[in-house]
């Protein structure tokens, strides 16, 4: 069969023909195109639903923020109660609207012209009306800025240009029960603890795009640290050296949309609290010793309110700790060991704006929920800040690696090379596990970061 | 939703310490070899300079408007947020086996300026001011990372030196060039 013309690259490669199913690899060559990269702009960045934030950073009326999807600027803004997100283009001439990265306005007013709009986008007024400074030729209505459709989940804010596209649970499909878990488990709700910390990579989005859908096994050289003097460094009782292996079993959740959950055992962490075997704790004694992160053993009740037995269980055995969500969101809801023996744990969001094709923005948002203890708080905001994002002891070394292969993926040679996703899972859910979706058991494999690539490949190559 | 500690730095700042006394010579003479140990990864004996009560921080930065400046310096997320406990952390994992970000070693020239030093209402206590311009460079980089900054510092008199008690940095980027802070400033 021949490729259709609008899945063909000027070198006459095709779409297809950088994916190949049957081997599981991904020509190199995706990683820094940039061909590939405009077409992403309007087939993925244009298509899915993209994380912008979190409403507690917009709390009163005209609160506003500017946030990216894909490269196009927009703002983010609390009117009358609702979120709007706005294109941040002038639709006069094109000067951008707000260059503030965040603010209070009850009216937009462009700094070029002086046409005005309403924290919703609508026109309101250009500054000499009655000497046709807007025109007849079109109505008021029509000048309005551009709007984006827009879901909050959580309190998190989502946006797609795809305005009668997939509802966002459609785009979420099974994985919704298990980021209910992470997002609506209180009953306040989380809080940012601030704006999110904003940094440059040299890198291609997907670089970091595919490694957020739950690559596991780079956790034991990439970050080996953490196990040789770091938070995982294990006590003589159990055998020094920096090897993480025993503490990254657990299921793995994927999703023909390319989202990913890696949920891991916290039997090890439960034994080690309380020197019992969990399976003879109740579930409710489990969440006590080890609340999920940003709850302390009183809050458990919160938990028992909002989530279903079922979202119980799994919490308090193997809850999801960290993945992502198409395109370019990663979580870390982690259960970090501590000196003395207990855990504190860190809620951290991020998105990985595309910049050019080799070029990312890292994004990072750290949580907390509105009832976490004000100690508690700034004991997560610390440790989250220290391990994560911008100076994370942790994400330092993600960041340099994601440009090492966007360069790799340059050379003549390079290009044709291919990233493989060929450890496959056999193993089907663990015994007696409640959740849906594709869940396999046992130590991480590849299968979340190929279903990532696999619906990266459907959305490139579907109709136009 | 903000922790504002620090904000009131230029209060702690009472007379000036007159540039080229003796005692401006010694805060000199500090930061020199702040900046000479960091650059050749003397990460332990920068240690060695640090009070055990110190606090670290590098808050964000927002383009905000002028009758909003204050807001653009932004205290309660932060790029960095450590204490004496976490930055020795830090310092272990530079000198373990894995701290890949910084192994190979950036190489990092630390260009200090515009120092202002201040007495405090403590005799042992110092307030200083001061410009900081990072330049870095990794790999076969043809670019160098720039990273100037001020850095707002609390020094302790402690023998013949001082011991770093607080220190508040103030980037002027607010997206950050470089891809992490995986080095003091
Ligand atoms: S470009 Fe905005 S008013 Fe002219
Ligand atoms: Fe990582």
């Amino acid at each position: 069969m021949k490729p259709k013309s609008h899945n063909l690259l000027a070198d006459g490669t095709s779409i297809s023909d950088l994916i190949d199913i049957e081997m599981r690899e991904v020509k190199l060559r995706t990683l820094s195109d940039q061909q590939l990269y405009d077409l992403e702009q309007q087939r993925i960045f244009g298509k899915t639903w993209l994380m912008l934030g979190h409403e507690s950073e917009i709390p009163n009326e005209g609160d506003f923020v500017q946030r990216f999807m894909g490269e196009d600027s927009v703002i983010v803004s609390r009117h009358k109660g609702e979120i709007y997100v706005s294109l941040n283009v002038c639709p006069h001439r094109g000067m951008k609207i707000t260059t503030h990265d965040a603010g209070n306005a009850k009216v937009h007013k462009c700094i070029y012209h002086g046409w005005a709009f309403r924290p919703n986008g609508q026109f309101l007024a250009s500054p000499v009306a009655d000497q046709c400074m807007h025109g007849t030729i079109r109505d008021k209505e029509d000048l309005g800025l551009q709007q984006a459709r827009v879901t909050l989940y959580g309190g998190l804010i989502f946006a797609t240009w795809n305005i009668d596209g997939p509802s966002f649970d459609e785009f979420l499909g099974d994985a919704k029960w298990y980021y209910d878990m992470l997002f609506c488990r209180s009953d306040k709700g989380m809080e940012v603890a601030g704006p999110p910390q904003r940094f440059i990579i040299r890198a291609n989005w997907k670089a970091a795009g595919e490694q957020s859908a739950a690559d596991g096994f780079h956790t034991l050289t990439l970050h080996r640290w953490l196990g040789e003097v770091g938070n995982y460094k294990k006590g003589e009782e159990e055998g020094e050296g920096g090897d993480l292996t025993p503490e990254m079993f657990g299921a793995e959740v994927s999703s023909p949309h390319g989202h990913a959950l890696r949920c891991i055992d916290l039997g090890r962490k439960i034994r080690r609290l309380t020197g019992k075997n969990p399976d003879e704790l109740s579930t409710e004694e489990k969440l006590k010793v080890l609340p999920p992160p940003g709850m302390n053993p009183e809050m458990v009740e919160q938990l028992k309110k909002n989530l279903s037995p079922e979202q119980l269980q799994v919490m308090a055995w193997m809850p999801p700790q960290v993945g992502g969500m198409f395109p370019n969101v990663l979580f870390g809801f982690v259960y970090i060991p501590q000196a003395d023996g207990s855990v504190v744990g860190s809620m951290t969001l991020h998105t990985y704006v595309p910049k050019g094709p080799d070029k990312l923005e890292f994004t990072n948002w750290i949580f907390v929920e509105k009832d976490t203890p004000p100690e508690l708080r700034e004991k997560m905001v610390m440790q989250t800040i220290q391990l994560f994002g911008t100076s994370g002891m942790v994400e330092q070394d993600d960041s340099d690696t994601w440009p090492h292969m966007t360069l790799t993926a340059k050379g003549a040679q390079g290009r044709h090379s291919t990233l493989k996703y060929q450890a496959i899972y056999e193993t089907d859910k663990p015994d007696g596990w409640p959740g849906p979706g594709i869940v396999n058991e046992g130590f991480t494999k590849d299968d979340t970061q190929w279903h990532w690539w696999l619906y990266w490949y459907e959305l490139m190559t579907a109709e136009q | 939703m903000t922790s504002s500690e620090n904000v009131n730095f230029f209060d702690q700042c009472s007379s000036p310490v007159g540039i080229g006394s003796e005692l401006y010579n010694l805060v000199l003479g500090f930061y020199y070899s702040e900046a000479q140990l960091l650059d050749n990864l003397r990460f332990k004996e920068w240690g060695d300079t640090l009070a055990e009560d110190l606090k670290y921080s590098v808050p964000l930065r927002q383009t905000r408007l002028v009758k909003e400046q204050e807001s653009s310096v932004i205290h309660s997320m932060r790029h960095m947020y450590d204490d004496y406990r976490s930055i020795m952390g830090r310092v272990m994992r530079l000198s373990g086996e894995s701290a890949w970000a910084e192994d190979p070693a950036s190489r990092v020239r630390r260009f200090v300026s515009n120092v202002q030093v201040y007495a405090t209402t403590k005799p042992d206590e110092l307030c200083v001011v001061s410009y900081l311009l990072i330049t870095r460079n990794r790999f076969d980089d043809d670019h160098f990372d720039l990273i100037p900054c001020e850095r707002r510092d609390l020094l302790r008199v402690s023998g013949d030196s001082f011991k770093l008690a607080n220190r508040e940095v103030i980037l002027d980027q607010v997206l950050l060039g470089t891809p992490n802070l995986a080095i003091f400033l």
